[in-house]
């Protein structure tokens, strides 16, 4: 990744994901910490961008933005005003040593790799991911659609009222 | 209602008196569960101006433009509501020319009325303003006859105690007739639009349901009464102005829901057509009033007085002190008292379905706060 | 790719001759580098600001106002300037002018920002609408990915729009907006993706050299699919009869009630806009873009697609001025219970024919046999499946019962009258 171009924009995307990751955890309004959020995921996806990537990073804004800020939405939503104070917290001392601990371990991971770069990147379009996912990789695929209708499912059970058990189990 | 662990609490929204579907300044605090309605209060009031007071300082025939601006989309039923108690009270005969020009305006202003309850019905289960625009043209040319016989559009003011005021111009018949050939296939496209419409028909259908038993407990009249199931129309019931000459039927709903309402008015739109033809070709000659003095003294004693307006049964009560002024007047609204099922037609509905009642019943603030 | 466009720069067949003559001078004059940051702009101006933009003043207010003003049987805007062609003018300096007010409790960043992030993904769609065979701001082979992704960005930016206001008639728009968007992204992804399988690719431009190729409109050869498309994305741009966020009877305008001022301005615009940009994708996808059988030789491509995205924009008006609103519930379960399956169903049938077609490597005009095969089945599905679904328009009274004498109950019949 030479030349101006790719340089400037990494450097941008990077600025823009850590300035937006710093603030989900230092804004005071659990709303504002999603805004915050739906920004990262946004950085993310340029990096994928950066990386020739499109489809990648094309899938990560549909299904992080599009779908799981969504989400999180909701289950903001639905907290009780009192809760939607992002400020101090009890887990604040344990939170900062599992996080220096897992930078610790990562610093480690980061300069022992060896980081050799290839000389020409994979080609990674739409109909080589397809072909992975249907022929070599279909198992995990599968698995993977089984665990999420099972998420659907119980999340439908979860939220049933006593009423429209009571009529279920009527019938 | 919460479950499994999810508190959910209701919060009050107020439709409130600054809405662009209350038909009026109109306030319902409507307790609301996500969607639900759990609860309907209705504060009235927005548009109290003291009528019945300021009537007792006036003579009766002073109090017939109070009466134009209460019901002010159907001023001359209200007009003749008013004129048939104070005939009553005073005992006054009404030629039949006078009753027979009674008619055909109260039948106009019934088509009038009830074009716009349709358009504006229509409108509020979310068409952009188009039934509004559709039916608001066909009631232009009634307004336009209107203001040809009595010089308004709107609040007429024009009967009198002993008929009407001035007499039919002669170029109001062929007027006439011209609009009721026009009315016709706007009637039949407004049907052939609208009952096969499964949008419209999703929506309106088993919504507001109100059961004969509860009509009739909570003094419902009008087309609410009709569409639950009871045939009762003061017009066959207790005929006046000669409405027992002219041959007519009364549309009555299934369940009481908005679509039968809606089904009810349509079909009485058709009903006054045939009606006010009728009543064009045996038009009778002779004097379209009887003289009675500016300041009529009627003897002591009080009187109901009740038309059917396009709302329900219209009721003026009068109690006359052989004074110029009438000691006691009051108006029964069909609007207020159809109003009173009004929670019992909400709760249970999302609050889409509360503004579609809410068109259903079809109420007009000046009469329900006067 | 051959055509008769030749590479002058005065054919303005294919603008692209121009903006690349421009583009190649100014990399002569200007230091390295700065063309890169000079092409998109050019872009932007010559898509957005030269086509767009006027596109969506008279299309889109004049054009929309006066149309709906004929379904309501009135005219339209008639008195600013001749015809009222003035009225857009008009329109923009009144709310350029007006006072853009925000409550006191309400959230100002956010209400601040959400126009900006309604404004930019609209923008940003009309970068991949090919408007002629060289004429693509960016041809980038993920483009109707990139639809998809960047359709799903306004809806975040409607419901900071509600949440913000701190009134609870735009918190249930804000909720509404989302809960609708999110139902019905499945079927509208599903239906396009049964066109991928037809046309083997993704990217825009090489959707209509398959039209151009095998001669036929993708909307004749999946009906279905146009169908889904033309619901889903109606849905997304909060159009009637789905226009449940922004539903002016109930809750008054819904998410926007807060807004007023050039604020609620970009929003309106943009609704256009947006309202424009789907139209284009949807005349590209399924109307075949900027070939026209051949037509496109002699007129220039790009006023062809600008009048299939105009006679989509029509669609949009026309459903908008005639058919009342649906209520959420019934919205959510038209999506999930009618649209779904009807998407897989769509889903299957195409991935038949295509296996059918690769597996015995059929010839190029089997594409008009599964064409009318597909057509059929829409019909048949269109007319027996709404049927199976409960809707008998013999179950409804058309007309109330009549009775002579007044007095006394009418008992209800018993019987298929009611239900």
């Amino acid at each position: 990744m030479e030349g101006f171009g790719p340089t400037f924009g990494f450097y941008a995307m990077s600025a823009l994901t850590l300035v937006s990751a710093g603030g989900v955890m230092l804004s005071r309004n659990l709303l504002h910490a999603v805004l915050f959020l739906i920004v990262t995921f946004i950085g993310v996806a340029g990096f994928y961008i950066l990386l020739s990537a499109e489809f990648i990073a094309l899938a990560q804004i549909i299904i992080y933005v599009g779908a799981i800020s969504v989400l999180v939405l909701f289950a903001v939503l639905l907290t009780p005003r009192a809760g939607r104070d992002n400020g101090e917290t009890k887990m604040a001392l344990p939170g900062i040593f599992l996080a220096v601990c897992l930078a610790a371990v990562l610093a480690f991971v980061i300069n022992d790799t060896n980081w050799a770069t290839v000389a020409t990147s994979p080609e990674l379009t739409a109909s080589s991911l397809g072909e992975a996912l249907l022929d070599a990789w279909a198992l995990p695929f599968e698995m993977a659609s089984v665990l999420l209708t099972a998420a659907l499912v119980g999340a439908i059970m979860l939220v049933r009222t006593p009423e429209e058990e009571a009529e279920d189990a009527l019938r | 209602m919460s479950s499994g662990g999810i508190k959910t609490e209701p919060f009050i929204l107020n439709i409130g008196p600054q809405h662009p579907s209350t038909h009026g300044v109109f306030r319902v605090k409507a307790t609301v569960d996500g969607e639900r309605v759990i609860d309907a209060e209705m504060v009235m009031g927005y548009l109290h101006r003291s009528m019945e007071k300021l009537a007792e300082e006036r003579t009766y025939t002073q109090n017939i433009p109070f009466t134009d601006r209460t019901d002010y989309l159907s001023s001359m039923s209200n007009n003749l509501g008013y004129c048939l108690a104070v005939e009553r009270l005073a005992g006054v005969d009404v030629p039949a020319r006078g009753n027979a020009i009674r008619v055909i305006m109260a039948e106009f202003q019934r088509l009038a009325s009830h074009s716009m309850a349709i358009g504006t019905f229509v409108n509020d289960t979310g068409a952009w303003q188009t039934p509004v625009m559709w039916s608001l043209r066909e009631r232009e040319y009634i307004l336009d006859l209107f203001e040809m016989t009595s010089g308004a559009r709107l609040t007429c003011n024009y009967m009198r105690i002993g008929g009407v005021s001035f007499d039919l111009p002669k170029e109001f018949e062929p007027a006439a007739r011209k609009v009721l050939a026009r009315l016709k296939p706007y009637l039949d496209e407004m049907e052939g639009m609208l009952t096969e419409n499964e949008i419209f028909i999703v929506r309106t259908r088993n919504v507001g349901v109100l059961p004969q038993e509860l009509a009739i407990n909570s003094s419902a009249s009008g087309p609410m009464l009709r569409g639950s199931g009871v045939a009762w129309d003061i017009r066959k019931a207790e005929p006046y102005c000669g409405y027992e000459k002219y041959d007519f039927e009364i549309p009555i709903g299934y369940q009481g829901d908005s679509f039968d309402r809606f089904l009810v008015r349509l079909e009485e739109m058709r009903q006054s057509v045939k009606i006010i033809e009728q009543a064009l070709d045996g038009l009778p000659g002779g004097p379209h009033s009887t003289q009675v003095p500016l300041a009529i003294r009627p003897p002591k004693g009080e009187v109901y007085g009740r038309v059917e307006s396009p709302r329900g049964e219209l009721g003026y009560y009068l109690v006359s002190d052989e004074g110029p002024s009438p000691y006691r007047f009051h108006i029964r609204p069909p609007a207020l008292i159809n109003l009173s099922a009004l929670k019992a037609m909400t709760v249970g509905g999302t609050i889409a379905d509360a503004i579609v009642v809410l068109g259903s019943i079809d109420i007009v603030l000046g009469e329900v706060d006067r | 790719m051959s055509s008769l466009v030749t590479s002058n720069w005065y054919d303005i067949r294919d603008l692209s001759n121009i903006s690349r003559d421009i583009l190649e001078g100014l990399a002569n004059v200007l230091p390295h580098g700065v063309v890169y940051v000079l092409a998109p702009v050019l872009g932007f101006i010559a898509t957005f600001i030269l086509v767009v933009l006027p596109s969506q003043l008279i299309v889109g207010v004049y054009g929309e106002r006066k149309i709906i003003g004929r379904v309501q049987s009135r005219f339209g805007p008639n008195r600013v300037g001749p015809f009222g062609l003035v009225q857009p003018i008009a329109d923009s300096i009144k709310l350029m002018q007006k006072e853009a007010l925000t409550p006191k409790y309400a959230d100002r960043a956010i209400m601040w920002l959400a126009p900006i992030i309604f404004v930019a993904p609209c923008v940003m769609l009309f970068a991949v609408i090919p408007f002629g065979p060289r004429m693509i701001l960016a041809n980038i082979p993920v483009a109707l990915l990139y639809f998809v992704a960047v359709s799903s960005m306004p809806v975040l930016a409607a419901f900071m729009a509600g949440w913000s206001a701190n009134n609870k008639y735009s918190l249930f728009g804000a909720i509404r907006i989302i809960s609708m968007a999110v139902s019905y992204e499945v079927p509208l992804v599903l239906g396009l993706l049964g066109i991928v399988l037809f046309t083997q690719t993704l990217s825009l431009q090489d959707m209509v050299e398959w039209q151009r190729h095998y001669h036929i409109w993708l909307i004749a050869a999946e009906p279905v699919a146009f169908v889904l498309y033309f619901i889903g994305v109606g849905v997304e741009l909060n159009r009637t009869p789905t226009d449940i966020a922004e539903a002016e009877s109930e809750i008054v305008a819904g998410y926007l009630t807060e807004y007023s001022g050039m604020k609620w301005g970009l929003f309106y615009g943009m609704d256009i806009g947006y309202a424009l940009a789907a139209a284009a994708f949807g005349s590209t996808v399924f109307l075949g873009g900027w070939s026209m059988f051949g037509l496109d030789h002699w007129v220039p491509p790009w006023m062809i697609i600008i009048g299939k995205t105009h006679l989509f924009y029509f669609l949009f008006i026309w459903t908008r001025g005639t058919l009342p609103r649906l209520r959420i519930d019934q919205l959510m379960s038209f999506a999930w219970k009618f649209m779904l399956p009807v998407a897989l169903f769509n889903l299957l049938v195409i991935a038949t024919e295509r296996m059918i077609w690769v597996q015995n490597d059929l010839a190029d005009g089997i594409v008009y046999v599964f064409a009318a095969v597909n057509i059929v089945l829409a019909l048949a599905a269109l007319v027996f499946w709404s049927r199976f679904l409960g809707y008998r328009p013999e179950n409804t009274p058309k007309k109330p019962r009549m009775v002579r004498e007044a007095g006394g109950y009418v008992p209800l019949p018993t019987g298929k009258e009611t239900r």
